[in-house]
C-alpha cells in the first residue's frame, strides 16, 4: 500500500492527512512545537503509522511523496522574531527600505505610528559599487567596502544577510561577488541575492522581498533540512516538497535559494483544496472561502488558475513575488459585534480569538461574537459544539447580544443577532466583490467551496446574496488547506527582463528566453522525477502600452515558437484585458512587453478518491430531530429538521430549511435551498 | 471652554435615519468606498505619465447629483475639500444640458478649479433616465502649455502665461467625443503622446465610477438610493457636529509666510483667524497679503480646501469624509488677496506654497484651540523640481519632461507619534509617491547618485518631525532644465508646544569642473549642464512638545535610524550616548538634562511667528558660491 501525507504546522495544532492509493483518508492534529518544529511531525508519523499498523519505518518508505506547509515563516514576520538580518546596499541608498514608495496610508489620521523597517539603518550597510539601467558598470564593486561593511556585521552579531544592489536585474555580477567575499568572511551565516530572490525592476520591493527572504530563512531552514534527513534516514525515496505561496509546492533546495515562496504558504492550498473538489465535478470556476475564527479567506480561480497578486504585504513591505490572491478580512467565528460612535452597527476585524472567546464559552469573554450569534439563531447547537467536546452556554451568548448591541439599538435579542449575522455577512460578500466584482468578473458564473468549520453556515446566504447558483462543501472542510497540500503541484515560477515591443517583436530573443527558461525548469522538474509528460508550461508577459508605465499580465501561447501570426492575438489579448478592467483600451497604440514569465508545473498522478454507491435509503435516516431555528425571511424561529452529517449518503437531498450537524463543521440549508450528496461524499448545496 | 459631550443616537442614520434599514445603510456607504478604490486604481495603474502613475497627484470622488460629495478615497485633501467648488461650476454652466454619456472637463482655476495644472474629469450618472450621481476625478497634468516646459510655471503674471485656460466644456456629448475639441486640446500641449494616455486614464476612472454606480442604482431603485445617500451625509453630519462640540468656542489667530512670490518678491504674509461656534467652523483669511504679481497666489478652490483640510485633520479619521463633513467648515479671503487672487492674476502654484502657507496659518491658530490634535508643520517642497530636456539615448531624440518627488521634504509630528518622511506638503499629506530609482533611471536620461536621510533636518521635541531627504541628480543626455516650484526654504515647518522647526533645506547645482554651488530659492528656473549635479536637501517635518523629554531610548532609536546625529542628541535632546558601545549614559543624561532645564525650555505654542526663519542657505553658503531669487 502506497501513501501520500500532507503536514501543516500552524501556531496551535500540526495537521496530517494521509492518503492511500485506495483513497482512504486519515487525519491528525498534533500540538504545534515551535522550539523545534520537527518535534510534532516525527510525533504525528508515530501516530499515523500506529493506525494504519505500520512501523514508523514502513511508513516512511511507502510514502510517494511528502508535502510540507508552514505559518512559521509568516509568524516570524508578524511577531517580528527572526533572527539579526544585515542589508547590504549600494553606496548612496541605505535608505531604500526606510523611504518606501513615499506614500503614508491614511492621509486624515495625523498620529497613525509608522510600521518599523526589518532591519535597522545600522545594519544597512553601503557598498561602492554602480551598475546602470544598461548593465553596464559605471563603478567597479570596491571589495574592501563589503569587508568593512562584513566587519561591522560580526561585530552585531548578525545572522543573516541580505543584498539588493541597483539594477543587479540586468547585470547580477556585484552581487554575486558580495556573496563569495560575505560567505568567507562570515561561515555559516546565510546570504541571499536580490537577483535570485527578484529579479525585477523597483528597488524598494526587490530589496524588501530580499529582506523578508534572509529574515524568515534561518526559522524554516534548520528543522526542514533535519526533516529531510530524518525521512531520506528512514527510507523516504523522494524529495521533501514545501508547499509555496504561488499554490504550487517546491523542493527544498527551491526554497532555500528564494525563502519568499515560504511566507503564507498555508493559506495558498486553500485554492488546491477548492478546485480539486470541484474539478472532479467538471466545475473549474470557483471561489473558495474558508471562514476560521479570526479571518475570513476569499480566492478567485478562474478556469482551474488561482488568482495571483504582485502586491501582497507584510507591515507595509511588499513581498514583491506572485502570490496566490488570498483576500484576507477580519471575520470568523470569533468576530465582535459593535456599535462605532456615530450608533452604527460593526462586526469584527477584533475577534475574541480562542481566549476569551465567545461569550458562550464563559471563560470571561463579554463581548458579542458571530459563534453567539450562531448559537442564539439556533445555527449552532449547544451540546454539539466540536462534537460536544466544548460546553457552551446559549444564555451568556444572548445576555451578551442584549446588553451590548440589542438595548442600545432598541432592538430585540433575535433583530440584534439577525442583524449581525447579516453584517457579518454583508463583509464577506464584500471581501468576495473585492476578488470579483472589482476585477470584472462576475461571480454568477462561479461556484463557491466552502471551508472552516464556520463557513457552511453562512455559505448559503452569500451565495444568495451574491447571485451564485452552488456551493460545494467538502466533507473535509474543517482542515482545508492540509487537504490542499497533498493534492498542489509542483510549480516553478521564473522570470527575465527584457524590452520589446509588438511594432518589432524581437521573436528570436524571445523565443531564446522561454527556450532557456523552460530548459532550467523541465532540468529541474525531471531531476525530481515528473516524466516530460507530466510537465506542464505556461508562458505569461507583462505588457503595457508604450508610454504607459505599469503592466498587467498577460497569457502568451504556450505550446512551440512564438510566431509572427500570434502577434496580433497577443496584442488584443492585452487591449481585452485592459478594457475588462479599466474600462476603456487604446487600440491605436502598440503594446509593450517586458517581464518575460513562466510557470513550470509539475503534475502530480491523480489521487484515486473514494467513489460512493447511491444509496437508496431516505434521507430521514439521517435526521436526528428537529429544534427551533432562526428565519430571517420570515422573522421569527421556526421548526426545523437537524441531520447527523456523518450518516448523509449519496443519493440523499436534504431540503431546507435545515442544519447540517458534524463533529467540525455545521451547515445550514436556507428554505427553498436543496443539498445533495455527491459520490465522493462531498455536499452540493442548490443555493437558489 | 469644553462643551458639554455629544449626545448619543440610537440610529446610524441620523435625522433622516427612522426609516433606514442600519443593515442597507452599512453596506451602501461601504459599496461607495470600493467603487471610489476603484477608480483611484484605475488612475494610477493606467496613466501615461509618472507624475500620475508613480507620484500619484491626482484624486477621483464620487458626488450626488446635486454636487455633494458622497465618497472620496485614498486621495488628495487639495483636490477633495475642493472638488465640489469646481463641480458646482460645471452643473451651473451646463445646467438643462446635461445628458447621459458627456464628459465635461476643466482646469480653469477661476471657475473653481485648484490651478491651471489640475485638469477634472466629470461624468453624469444617469438611471431609470434620473441624473443621480457624478463619478470626478482631478489629476495633475504634466503640462498645460505654459511658456516654459511645466504645468507649475512660477514666474508666470497672468493666467496667459499659465497655458491653456478650460472653464467648463464638454469633450463628450451623449458619448460621442468630440474629436475636435480634443485636438484643440493636445495641440496647445507639450509631451501631448503622453499627455493623451493621461487623459485616457481619467476617462477610465470615471467610466469606471459609472459601470458601478449604474449596478448600484440598479440593485436598489432611485427613491431608496436617494434616501440612503442623504442618511450617509447625515451621518457624517452628527459625528462631525458632536466632534466640532468637543473643541472650545472662540476666536484663534495664526500667521505664516511665503518663502517669494516667483518674482522676486519675499516672506508674504498670510494670516488666518479661525472662529469656532458651536458645531461650526469658520474660516477668514483677512489681514493677508495682497496678491503678488507672480504665480504665487491662492485660487478660491484652495482656499476653500486649505481652510478645511486642518479641520479636517483634528477630527476622529473614521467619520466619512463627505459633504455631511464639510457642510461644518465655511471659508472666506478679501478678494484681491494673496488667498483669493482676482482675475486675471496667475494661480499656477495656488495648491503648492499658496495652499501650505494657509494651511500652516489655521494649523497654528488651531493650536491655541485644540493643541493635542495638531501636527508640527510639514514641509512645503523647496526641492521639488521640474526636469525636462532631450532625451538622445536612443537612435531617435526625444524630449521629455517628468516632476521629481523623490527629494521632497518630511511631516510633523503628533502628540504621540514621530513625522513621517516624503509627506511632501500639506496638500498631499502623504498621499504622493516617489519614483523608483530604476524606473526613473530607465524613463528619463538622469542618473540619481544618492537618495538618503538628511540626519538632524527636522524640529526636534518629545516627538520629532521625519527626516527630510540628501538627493543628488546628474544628467547623462545633454543639459536639464530645473524649474523650481516649491515653497519652505525660508519659512521652515513650524514646532508645537516647545517642540522646534525644521531646517528649512533647497537645493543648488554645481559644477564638477569647478566645485562651484548656484543656489536656488525655492522657486525659478536654471539649467543643469552635463558637467554640473543637483543637489538637494530637504527640510525634515516641525517637532511636537519638548525634546528634553522624550525618553532616552527613544533618542537612541532615532539616532540608531540615522534620524539624529550623537551630537544632537546631546546638545537638544540631552541625551549622552557612549560612541563605542552605541547605548545611553543615564547618570550623565540625567545632569546634562537637569542643567539644559535650568538654562530655560521654549513653551511657545508655535515657533516660528516671524518670517524667513530658516537660515539653511545663509550657513551652506561658501566664498565664490552665489544664490539666486526666482531666476528665469
Amino acid at each position: 500500500m502506497r501513501h501520500i501525507l500532507g503536514v501543516d504546522i500552524g501556531g496551535t495544532f500540526t495537521d496530517f492527512a494521509l492518503i492511500d492509493d485506495a483513497g482512504e483518508i486519515n487525519l491528525w492534529k498534533e500540538a504545534t512545537t515551535p522550539a523545534d518544529p520537527g518535534i510534532a511531525i516525527r510525533d504525528g508519523l508515530a501516530a499515523l503509522a500506529e493506525t494504519r499498523g505500520l512501523e514508523i519505518r514502513q511508513l516512511i518508505e511507502s510514502l510517494d511523496l511528502f508535502v510540507h506547509g508552514q505559518t512559521i515563516a509568516t509568524n516570524t514576520v508578524i511577531q517580528r522574531n527572526g533572527p539579526k538580518t544585515g542589508l547590504l546596499c549600494t553606496e548612496g541608498f541605505r535608505d531604500v527600505l526606510y523611504f518606501r514608495d513615499g506614500f503614508k496610508p491614511d492621509r486624515y489620521n495625523v498620529s497613525l505610528p509608522r510600521e518599523k523597517d526589518f532591519i535597522r539603518r545600522d545594519l544597512r550597510l553601503p557598498v561602492t559599487e554602480r551598475i546602470d539601467y544598461r548593465g553596464d558598470v559605471l563603478q567597479k564593486l570596491d571589495e574592501k567596502s563589503v569587508r568593512e561593511a562584513v566587519k561591522v556585521f560580526k561585530k552585531h552579531g548578525v545572522e543573516s544577510v541580505a543584498v539588493a544592489l541597483l539594477w543587479s536585474i540586468v547585470n547580477p555580477s556585484h552581487e554575486q561577488k558580495v556573496k563569495k567575499i560575505v560567505a568567507k568572511q562570515l561561515p555559516g551565516v546565510p546570504v541571499v541575492l536580490s537577483s535570485d530572490v527578484l529579479p525585477m525592476i523597483r528597488e524598494w520591493e526587490r530589496t524588501s522581498s530580499t529582506v523578508l527572504s534572509a529574515y524568515i530563512l534561518p526559522g524554516i531552514s534548520e528543522y526542514t533540512i533535519n526533516l529531510e534527513k530524518y525521512l531520506a534516514a528512514n527510507g523516504f525515496g523522494h524529495n521533501l516538497l514545501v508547499m509555496q505561496l504561488n499554490g504550487g509546492t517546491a523542493t527544498l533546495a527551491q526554497l532555500l535559494k528564494r525563502p519568499i515562496y515560504a511566507l503564507a504558504s498555508g493559506p495558498a492550498a486553500g485554492p488546491s483544496a477548492g478546485l480539486y473538489c470541484a474539478e472532479r465535478m467538471k466545475v473549474n470556476n470557483v471561489i473558495t472561502i474558508d471562514m476560521g475564527g479570526t479571518s475570513f479567506d476569499v480566492c478567485m480561480v478562474t478556469d482551474g488558475h488561482p488568482a495571483l497578486t504582485q502586491d501582497m504585504r507584510i507591515h507595509d513591505n511588499p513581498v514583491g513575488v506572485s502570490a496566490i490572491e488570498v483576500h484576507s478580512i477580519g471575520a470568523g467565528g470569533g468576530s465582535i459585534a459593535w456599535i462605532d460612535k456615530g450608533g452604527a452597527l460593526q462586526v469584527g476585524p477584533q475577534s475574541a480569538g480562542a481566549e476569551p472567546g465567545p461569550a458562550c464559552y464563559e471563560l470571561g469573554g463579554d463581548q458579542p461574537t458571530v459563534t453567539d450569534v450562531n448559537v442564539v439563531l439556533g445555527y449552532i447547537n449547544p451540546d454539539y459544539f466540536l462534537g460536544g467536546r466544548r460546553a457552551i452556554n446559549a444564555e451568556a451568548s444572548a445576555r451578551a447580544i442584549d446588553k451590548v448591541i440589542a438595548k442600545p439599538l432598541g432592538l430585540t435579542t433575535e433583530q440584534a443577532a439577525d442583524g449581525i449575522f447579516r453584517i457579518v455577512n454583508t463583509n464577506m460578500v464584500n471581501a468576495i466583490r473585492v476578488v470579483s466584482v472589482e476585477k470584472g468578473i462576475d461571480p454568477r458564473g462561479y461556484n463557491l467551496v466552502v471551508g472552516g468549520g464556520a463557513g457552511p453556515i453562512h455559505a448559503g446566504s452569500l451565495g444568495r446574496e451574491l447571485g451564485m447558483a452552488q456551493a460545494i462543501i467538502p466533507r473535509f472542510g474543517g482542515v482545508f488547506c492540509s487537504y490542499g497540500m497533498i493534492v498542489s503541484d509542483v510549480r516553478l515560477d521564473l522570470v527575465r527582463a527584457f524590452a520589446s515591443n509588438t511594432a518589432a517583436l524581437d521573436l528570436a530573443r524571445i523565443n531564446k528566453i522561454f527556450s532557456e527558461l523552460e530548459g532550467e525548469a523541465i532540468a529541474e522538474l525531471k531531476s525530481q522525477g515528473f516524466p516530460r509528460s507530466r510537465i506542464e508550461i505556461r508562458r505569461f508577459a507583462d505588457a503595457k502600452y508604450s508610454n504607459q508605465i505599469h503592466e498587467l499580465t498577460i497569457p502568451l501561447p504556450s505550446r512551440g515558437k512564438i510566431k509572427k501570426s500570434d502577434i496580433g492575438d497577443i496584442a488584443e489579448e492585452f487591449h481585452g484585458l485592459h478594457e475588462r478592467m479599466f474600462s476603456y483600451c487604446v487600440r491605436e497604440s502598440e503594446v509593450d512587453l517586458f517581464h518575460w514569465r513562466i510557470t513550470a508545473l509539475g503534475k502530480l498522478p491523480d489521487t484515486e478518491a473514494r467513489v460512493f454507491k447511491r444509496t437508496r435509503k431516505p434521507v430521514s435516516e439521517a435526521q436526528k430531530g428537529t429544534r427551533p431555528v432562526y428565519s430571517s425571511e420570515a422573522g421569527k424561529f421556526k421548526k426545523t429538521k437537524i441531520y447527523d452529517g456523518d450518516l448523509l449518503q449519496h443519493g440523499m437531498t436534504v431540503v431546507g430549511p435545515a442544519v447540517i450537524e458534524q463533529e467540525n463543521m455545521t451547515v445550514v440549508v436556507l428554505g427553498k435551498q436543496t443539498l445533495k450528496i455527491n459520490r465522493y461524499g462531498d455536499f452540493v448545496l442548490a443555493i437558489n | 471652554m469644553a462643551k458639554p459631550g455629544p449626545k448619543p443616537r440610537k440610529s446610524a442614520a441620523g435625522k433622516s435615519g427612522n426609516s433606514l434599514d442600519p443593515i442597507t445603510f452599512s453596506v451602501i456607504l461601504n459599496r461607495f468606498n470600493t467603487i471610489a478604490d476603484e477608480m483611484t486604481l484605475t488612475m494610477e495603474k493606467t496613466a501615461w505619465t509618472s507624475i500620475i502613475a508613480l507620484a500619484r497627484d491626482f484624486s477621483c470622488a464620487i458626488y450626488d447629483a446635486k454636487a455633494r460629495q458622497i465618497c472620496m478615497m485614498d486621495a488628495l485633501p487639495v483636490h477633495t475639500n475642493s472638488m465640489h467648488v469646481v463641480l458646482r461650476e460645471i452643473a451651473r454652466v451646463f445646467e438643462g444640458n446635461i445628458h447621459d454619456g458627456d464628459v465635461i472637463v476643466c482646469n480653469h482655476a477661476y471657475s473653481g478649479n485648484t490651478h491651471v495644472g489640475d485638469f477634472v474629469t466629470a461624468c453624469p450618472i444617469f438611471h431609470d433616465g434620473k441624473h443621480m450621481f457624478w463619478s470626478m476625478t482631478k489629476g495633475h497634468q504634466l503640462d498645460c502649455g505654459a511658456f516654459i516646459p511645466t504645468s507649475t510655471p512660477a514666474a508666470a503674471q497672468n493666467v496667459w502665461q499659465e497655458g491653456l485656460q478650460l472653464p467648463p466644456i464638454k469633450f463628450y456629448e451623449k458619448g460621442k467625443r468630440r474629436e475636435d475639441v480634443v485636438r484643440m486640446y493636445l495641440a496647445n500641449m507639450r509631451w501631448q503622446e503622453w499627455l493623451y494616455g493621461d487623459f485616457m486614464a481619467q476617462l477610465g476612472s470615471i467610466w469606471t465610477g459609472r459601470r458601478r454606480l449604474v449596478e448600484l442604482a440598479e440593485t436598489y431603485g432611485n427613491d431608496e438610493m436617494e434616501k440612503y445617500v442623504e442618511g450617509i451625509f447625515d451621518y457624517a453630519d452628527m459625528r462631525m457636529a458632536s466632534e466640532i462640540r468637543t473643541m472650545p468656542d472662540g476666536d484663534y489667530d495664526g500667521v505664516s509666510w511665503l518663502d517669494t512670490d516667483g518674482q522676486g518678491g519675499t516672506n508674504i504674509e498670510v494670516r488666518a483667524r479661525v472662529s469656532i461656534r458651536d458645531d461650526k467652523v469658520h474660516i477668514n483669511f483677512a489681514g493677508s497679503a495682497p496678491q503678488t504679481p507672480g504665480a504665487n497666489n491662492s485660487s478660491f478652490g484652495v482656499m476653500q480646501a486649505a481652510a478645511g483640510i486642518p479641520i479636517m485633520c483634528a477630527i476622529d479619521p473614521s467619520i466619512p469624509h463627505n459633504d455631511g463633513c464639510l457642510r461644518h467648515i465655511s471659508a472666506e479671503a478679501p478678494e484681491g488677496s494673496v488667498c483669493n487672487a482676482q482675475y486675471p492674476a496667475s494661480t499656477a502654484l495656488a495648491t503648492i506654497g499658496p495652499d501650505d502657507t494657509m494651511q500652516d496659518a489655521v494649523w497654528k491658530a488651531l493650536a491655541k484651540a485644540v493643541p493635542e490634535r495638531v501636527i508640527g508643520g510639514n514641509g512645503r517642497i523647496p526641492n521639488v523640481p521640474f526636469f525636462s530636456g532631450t532625451d538622445s539615448r536612443e537612435a531617435e531624440d526625444r524630449e521629455w519632461g517628468c516632476m521629481f518627488f523623490n527629494g521632497a521634504t518630511a511631516g510633523g509630528a503628533s502628540s504621540s507619534t514621530d513625522g513621517w518622511p516624503l509627506i511632501m506638503t500639506s496638500a498631499g499629506m502623504g498621499g504622493l509617491k516617489i519614483l523608483s530609482v530604476e524606473m526613473s533611471e530607465m524613463l528619463y536620461p538622469m542618473r540619481i547618485d544618492r537618495q538618503e536621510i538628511n540626519t538632524d533636518s527636522m524640529g526636534h521635541g518629545k516627538y520629532h518631525g521625519g527626516p527630510g531627504v540628501n538627493i543628488q541628480i546628474s544628467p547623462t543626455s545633454g543639459a536639464m532644465e530645473c524649474n523650481l516650484f516649491g515653497d519652505g526654504q525660508l519659512n521652515p515647518p513650524f514646532g508645537v508646544m516647545g517642540g522646534t522647526q525644521g531646517m528649512g533645506g533647497g537645493s543648488y547645482k554645481e559644477s564638477l569642473t569647478t566645485g562651484k554651488r548656484t543656489y536656488c530659492s525655492s522657486k525659478g528656473r536654471i539649467i543643469i549642464a552635463e558637467d554640473e549635479v543637483w543637489v538637494g536637501e530637504s527640510s525634515g517635518g516641525g517637532g511636537y512638545g519638548i525634546a528634553l523629554s522624550r525618553d532616552p531610548e527613544l533618542v537612541l532609536g532615532s539616532v540608531l535610524e540615522g534620524l539624529l546625529s550623537v551630537a544632537c542628541a546631546k546638545r537638544v535632546y540631552g541625551v549622552v550616548i557612549d560612541a563605542a558601545t552605541m547605548t545611553v549614559d543615564p547618570k550623565k543624561t540625567k545632569a546634562l538634562r537637569k542643567k539644559l532645564r535650568a538654562a530655560g525650555v521654549s513653551r511657545h505654542v508655535t515657533v516660528p511667528n516671524v518670517p524667513g526663519a530658516a537660515d539653511w542657505a545663509q550657513r551652506r553658503l561658501r566664498p565664490g558660491d552665489e544664490f539666486l531669487i526666482d531666476p528665469q
